[in-house]
């Protein structure tokens, strides 16, 4: 599903070349459910994001399902993981305008899904989810972890194939870090999606199938 | 990405921007508020300029009417601009020139009296008009037949307010009306009244074959008359004809008729053919039907009414932009779930349209709370049928979608511009780029703001300088009496005599006279072939004339510079004529001493020049002097002048109407106070200051909304700054200086920007007026020092309570 190839990343500081990515190698198949460990400042966020097509690379291959994504316009980038990919974030990210229900039916609006289609996939996953009596709050009033349940159940309302999670407990207490990984553990086991996470925490990182470590940008062997 | 579902979008965006502006409440209400100031001062000076440009749109065929302009020359210089010219001009053009498919003539008569119930009633507007008329202006007749109508000598066509007026019916066609107590006509037509868009509003309209057998004799025929001027000729082009080409035909003729006579006087005519549609606005000649608008006005109003929106709408740009920050997250999340960057402006565009529609419905209001006091202001008379007319819903809603799509574009771009990347890490990139176009922008509202106010302030200086400047003539304490039109026959001078003497026994009555014209108005009277006895012909000149009685300038105070009043003690004063200073330099002499006793021709007469008054102002200060005669009529009709004491007005007018009732019986007494009367001629001029002065101070309170609410946000972004400041020892002072610079840097460019643009304008201005201050340093001093007062004010609100606030606070909130 996905192979990067080789890639590199760097910023230019004062004439110096500071390298964020070096060459990274890593093949991911369709269903697995990757843990990416590493110190602050090792690279994760920044290879979830050339992973999510949100940020660019300056040098190597990376094919998504078949797309050579290093050769594809913006624009097909752009489409590209927008109906494929459901991002998870520490900081959940939530749009406070909204209610919960809003907040989740928004990427359906985006991919112009039909009303009574949408409302359907909506009540459904609050089922799922259990939250169907929060629905009309605003993040403003929900908990950290509620938060965070909805940010899921938005990253996954439009079905992607990818769900990637930067630090998606990291601000969440013990026991609702736990609830979020059981429900990735679910979704990757039951729904087949595949999780590409980055975490911290080892407890964590020990969900996933395959644990990477990122050290200055490389993959430690 | 585009599709069908737009809709379900739509409804999104609309709750987002909903929700939005429920939290943001003080941002919404400054640009709330602005824009609606904004469209209401818009709409309301629209309904004015509407009105003024609308003049004569109603008339079917007034694309192809024009009015023969006539430009007198004497000695090669332009000498009278008569709207009204010769007589012989529409008959003798017509024969010549096939292009003109119809002409009317039209002279205007002056006010008549008629009886109601046996009382004088006095109708205003009477002109004499060829057959013509119906078929060239559009009045629809409800009686009568165009084709015969105001066909025989004393006809007339009635306007049907009039007609019910006399008759209380319209159904009059072959009914006698008696004019003046002494002349009946039979009314052939009645037509429906004018709109208030025309120049031409005639209550009633006496047949031109009237005109014509009156003024007929042997040696004169109007039809014939090149030299005698006040008919108003009115031409109907064929078809496609093509009015510089018809116009250049007009020269061959008026040098085959009158060349040899030009030549010989040294003096010279043209004619030029006017639009009937731009006569309103850009028409001020001789013998004007109506008193006209000026364009200068009417297009500097909209001008204003555009700043105030522009303003606005620049209001929201400002704050849309400095307010991205606080969006900017929100634009990360939205990209990362599936947003695509047009969806994303559509949606920024939907909240400047919620905005913008707020705007409205508060314009709304506004509008009708403001309507009476802007008809009060403008002299205006707006309904609220208002809202009845497309074009008023047309232009709010093109205000409205312009609104969304010039204030709300450029917000929508930047926001949407945002990288999901990085502003999700809390970098938000590009914002210099939109802080030097808020400061431009800035600037511009303070430039504008700077305009209009030195605008305001020239306009104000000017029109004091006129009320305050002696007019050189005395206008106070004048009551005047419009001239009597019944009974004006040989006993005339009798009567007006025994009136006077009856008058002077009353001790507060100072003095009395009679004249054809009175101060406060153009003189009619315009007499060409003017010269002294025994120059060349071609020395001919041309002159206002006022015929007056012997009290003339006792009772207005005239300052004779040389020679003597008019007085019965010399038999001779029948033929005695006293010239202003004009009058005197237009015939030659620069010493008015070497004037006197010299003697004029003047329409065959010989006269002799008695005296030379200082010059004075006949009319308002915007005319220059003209060169004046004052000839002795001792039975002059005209204008009664009575001087009074100023604490017997109200005596005086009983006496003077009481004596005026018996003497004159059968008119209608008609008294104003000079002054008033004379004033009324800065009415228009009072309220173009007034109405400037208003919306420029509206202008100013939308800027200082849009200034008020950048200063929240940019001192609110520099609140981690001026706390590092204050614990490194920083006075409050020195913060203050700091957060003033940046405002005060702008406003000084936008004064630099100003003054050239208001100092061209402002001086153009002015140039309409004969008499006028200089434009002033002052006048650009006052308006900045008055703008840095505001503009400190306004941001004063913000930047004190950061300055004074503790530091822990804002350093803390990082």
């Amino acid at each position: 599903m996905i192979q990067l190839k080789g890639i590199f990343k760097w910023v230019n500081s004062g004439g110096n070349r500071v390298f964020l990515l070096k060459d990274i190698n890593l093949t991911i198949k369709e269903g697995e459910f990757i843990s990416i460990m590493g110190p602050s400042g090792s690279g994760k966020s920044t290879l979830l994001n050339v992973v999510g097509m949100l940020d660019d690379f300056n040098e190597g291959e990376y094919n998504f399902i078949g797309q050579p994504v290093h050769q594809l316009k913006e624009k097909h980038r752009a489409q590209l993981y927008k109906s494929h990919i459901g991002f998870v974030f520490q900081a959940y990210h939530l749009i406070d305008e909204l209610t919960v229900y809003e907040n989740i039916e928004t990427p359906l609006l985006y991919q112009n899904v039909k009303s009574s289609e949408r409302q359907a996939i909506v009540a459904d996953i609050l089922d799922r989810f259990n939250i169907v009596g929060k629905k009309d709050l605003f993040p403003a009033q929900l908990s950290g972890g509620q938060q965070q349940l909805v940010g899921v159940a938005r990253a996954l309302v439009a079905k992607p194939k990818l769900i990637l999670a930067d630090e998606p407990t990291g601000n969440l207490n013990t026991k609702q870090g736990t609830e979020i990984m059981e429900l990735f553990k679910q979704l990757n086991e039951e729904d087949g999606v595949t999780i590409i996470q980055a975490t911290h925490s080892e407890k964590n990182a020990a969900y996933g199938s395959k644990i990477i470590n990122l050290l200055d940008g490389r993959v430690e062997k | 990405m585009w599709g069908i579902k737009e809709g379900n979008m739509f409804k999104n965006y609309f709750t987002i921007a909903w929700r939005n502006m429920k939290r943001h409440k003080a941002y919404s209400a400054i640009n709330i508020l602005g824009l609606a100031i904004g469209i209401a001062a818009c709409m309301l000076i629209l309904q004015y300029v509407w009105l003024e440009l609308s003049y004569e749109n109603f008339q079917e065929k007034g694309d192809r009417i024009y009015r023969i302009q006539q430009d007198r020359y004497d000695s090669g210089k332009l000498s009278t601009q008569w709207a009204a010219g010769a007589y012989a001009v529409g008959n003798s053009f017509k024969e010549a020139i096939p292009e003109i498919e119809d002409y009317v003539k039209l002279v205007q008569n002056g006010r008549v009296t008629v009886d109601i119930n046996h009382q004088p009633v006095k109708i205003e507007k009477v002109f004499y008009a060829t057959v013509s008329f119906f078929n060239i202006f559009t009045y629809p007749l409800v009686a009568g037949d165009k084709n015969t109508a105001l066909k025989d000598p004393y006809t007339v066509a009635v306007s049907v307010s009039t007609a019910n007026r006399i008759f209380g019916t319209t159904n009059i066609i072959g009914k006698s009306i008696e004019m003046n107590r002494n002349v009946s006509y039979k009314v052939t037509a009645v037509y429906n009244d004018a709109p208030v868009n025309t120049q031409l509003k005639p209550d009633i309209l006496l047949s031109y074959a009237t005109f014509l057998s009156r003024s007929r004799s042997d040696q004169n025929d109007p039809e014939t008359a090149w030299e005698w001027d006040g008919c108003l000729t009115y031409v109907l082009l064929q078809k496609g004809a093509i009015p510089k080409t018809v116009e250049r035909k007009f020269l061959p003729i008026v040098d085959k008729f009158v060349g040899a006579d030009m030549k010989k006087y040294n003096s010279g005519v043209t004619y030029k053919l006017q639009p009937l549609t731009d006569i309103h606005l850009y028409s001020n000649y001789m013998g004007e039907p109506d008193t006209n608008g000026d364009g200068k006005t009417v297009y500097l109003l909209l001008g204003i009414a555009l700043f105030i929106v522009v303003i606005a709408w620049v209001n929201y740009i400002n704050l849309a932009t400095a307010r991205a920050m606080t969006r900017a997250r929100e634009v990360g999340v939205r990209k990362a779930i599936g947003s695509f960057r047009t969806q994303l402006i559509i949606q920024f565009l939907s909240e400047a349209a919620v905005l913008n529609g707020f705007a409205l419905i508060v314009a709304l209001a506004i509008v009708i709370l403001a309507i009476p006091g802007f008809n009060a202001l403008s002299g205006q008379s707006i309904s609220f049928a208002l809202f009845t007319q497309v074009r008023f819903w047309i232009s709010l809603t093109a205000l409205f979608i312009t609104g969304v799509f010039l204030s709300g574009l450029y917000p929508a771009f930047v926001l949407s511009g945002f990288k999901p990347v990085e502003v999700l890490k809390g970098n938000i990139g590009g914002t210099k780029q939109s802080s030097g176009l808020r400061k431009s922008l800035i600037v511009f509202q303070f430039a504008t703001s700077l305009f209009l106010l030195i605008g305001t302030v020239t306009v104000y200086q000017q029109i004091q300088y006129m009320r305050k400047q002696s007019l050189g003539i005395n206008i106070d304490q004048t009551l005047v009496v419009n001239a009597p039109i019944v009974g004006v026959d040989s006993t005339y001078l009798r009567k007006m005599n025994a009136f006077k003497e009856n008058l002077s026994q009353y001790p507060f009555v100072k003095n009395a006279t009679v004249s054809t014209s009175i101060p406060g108005e153009p003189v009619q009277w315009n007499a060409g072939g003017i010269k002294l006895v025994g120059a060349d012909d071609s020395k001919q000149k041309q002159y206002r004339v006022i015929g007056v009685d012997y009290d003339y300038l006792k009772t207005y105070d005239l300052k004779l510079i040389a020679g003597r009043d008019f007085s019965k003690s010399f038999g001779t004063d029948n033929s005695a004529v006293i010239f202003n200073r004009k009058g005197i330099e237009q015939l030659g002499f620069n010493n008015p001493e070497e004037a006197l006793n010299k003697r004029i021709d003047f329409w065959g007469a010989q006269y002799t020049i008695v005296g030379v008054t200082e010059n004075f102002h006949q009319q308002s200060l915007r005319e220059a002097y003209e060169p004046l005669i004052l000839r002795l009529i001792p039975d002059v009709n005209g204008y009664l002048s009575v001087k009074t004491e100023a604490s017997q007005a109200a005596k005086t007018i009983e006496l003077v109407k009481a004596q005026w009732n018996s003497f004159f019986p059968g008119n209608t007494f008609e008294y104003f106070f000079l002054d008033d009367h004379f004033n009324s001629q800065y009415r228009a001029d009072q309220r173009f200051g007034q109405v400037f002065g208003i919306f420029t101070g509206l202008a100013i309170l939308v800027a200082c909304m849009g200034l008020f609410g950048l200063a929240s946000f940019t001192t609110l972004q520099r609140s981690k700054e001026i706390g590092i400041r204050k614990v490194l020892g920083s006075s409050v002072t020195n913060i203050l200086k700091l957060l003033y610079r940046e405002f005060a840097t702008l406003l000084l460019i936008a004064f630099v920007i100003a003054t050239p643009i208001a100092w061209i304008t402002t001086s153009n201005w002015l140039q309409s007026y004969a008499f006028r201050i200089n434009v002033h340093w002052l006048y650009f001093v006052i308006p900045l020092i008055l703008m840095i007062l505001i503009a400190f004010i306004t941001v004063s609100f913000q930047s004190i309570k950061a300055a004074i606030a503790n530091p822990v606070k804002s350093l803390r909130s990082e």
